[in-house]
């Protein structure tokens, strides 16, 4: 079960910047649709879905459902500058394992704020009992790769050119996965 | 203020290698860089393995047994800060510094002692960094203190 009672949270980056974490709510879908229009078209390819199409968010915010994507907003005053989820799947044989994306608006980067996202999915999904997270990541993101790693998610695997861009460009794309905390029996 | 050559009053570290400093426009005195921040024993404590001795290539086996001594101290320190907080990724990463200090203790002559202390560290610094952002801190970054420790190389900086 998450915890919702650490929410809204308040965040400070190293150059003083101050941000607020909460979970997205149905009334954020304008302010998100407003975030994904400052990411930039190259970044979209990567995106699962057309988020240029209000419906499309539209759409999440009707259907939000926090014990199967749960939605972290970094808030700077009102506007969204970071999302970042959590995708859980309820049952099967994956249950037990969580799947983490993050998006940082152009102006938030290099600021700290990806790391600190991955610090509070890290924290939320070891509240939600998982096993593991998982990232993907292009193997161009280099500096996204480090900070994973640096938070102690490890490089499963790299599938070679097996990606492609809305351009149809082939990229690697490379696996990352964080082991949870490990039982009493298992700490001991 | 007396100057102690063991403790710092105010962070708490062994050395008392900050207090060289001057402040601008007065006598030199006792200033200790992690004044007013949250965790400052911890951060210094880290910040004083982290740009130690045991790191340079003519490093000896006392300073390297030195600094596997700070390491144990440093644990124990975060340990009692983390306390029954509810942070299991924290207490997750000071198990594996435990673990990894244990691999690397010198005495034992182990070939990747220092690889291990280095991991140990590491994992350390991961559990100070998960204290401050539950307090909504950034992490701690120790090259904003390389220049109290008279530190010779400053690695390249980069977040996401």
């Amino acid at each position: 079960m998450i915890p919702l009672d650490r929410y809204p949270k308040e965040i400070a980056l190293r150059d003083g910047a101050r941000l607020v974490f909460r979970p997205m709510v149905r009334e954020d879908a304008d302010r998100l649709a407003e975030f994904f229009r400052m990411i930039p078209p190259e970044d979209k390819m990567y995106l699962r879905e057309n988020v240029d199409r209000l419906e499309t968010i539209e759409k999440w915010a009707e259907a939000l459902d926090y014990d199967a994507v749960f939605p972290i907003l970094a808030f700077a005053e009102e506007r969204i500058v970071g999302d970042a989820t959590l995708h859980r799947n309820r049952a099967g044989w994956k249950q037990r394992v969580g799947k983490v994306r993050i998006l940082v608006s152009p102006e938030f980067r290099h600021r700290g704020l990806g790391t600190a996202m991955i610090r509070e999915l890290r924290h939320l999904g070891e509240k939600a009992s998982l096993r593991y997270l998982m990232a993907e990541v292009l193997e161009e993101q280099q500096i996204a790769i480090r900070a994973f790693e640096k938070l102690g998610f490890e490089r499963m695997v790299v599938y070679r050119n097996f990606v492609n861009d809305q351009k149809g460009r082939l990229h690697n794309l490379v696996v990352l996965a964080y082991p949870m905390t490990l039982s009493r029996d298992e700490l001991s | 203020m007396p100057i102690s050559r063991t403790n710092c009053p105010t962070c708490a570290a062994e050395l008392a290698c900050h207090f060289a400093k001057a402040v601008e426009g007065a006598e030199e005195k006792a200033v200790c860089p992690y004044d007013g921040l949250a965790y400052r024993d911890l951060r210094a404590g880290h910040d004083q393995i982290y740009f130690g001795g045991w790191r340079k290539m003519d490093a000896s086996p006392g300073d390297i047994l030195r600094a596997y001594n700070q390491i144990e101290r440093h644990l124990r320190t975060i340990g009692r800060a983390l306390g029954d907080k509810d942070l299991p990724a924290a207490r997750r990463d000071l198990a594996m510094a435990l673990d990894a200090l244990q691999s690397g203790d010198p005495r034992e002559e182990s070939r990747d002692a220092l690889r291990f202390m280095d991991h140990a560290l590491s994992y350390a610094h991961r559990v100070i960094d998960d204290l401050l952002h539950e307090m909504g801190l950034p992490p701690h970054s120790p090259m904003d203190f390389a220049e109290w420790f008279n530190a010779a190389e400053v690695p390249f900086r980069e977040e996401w």
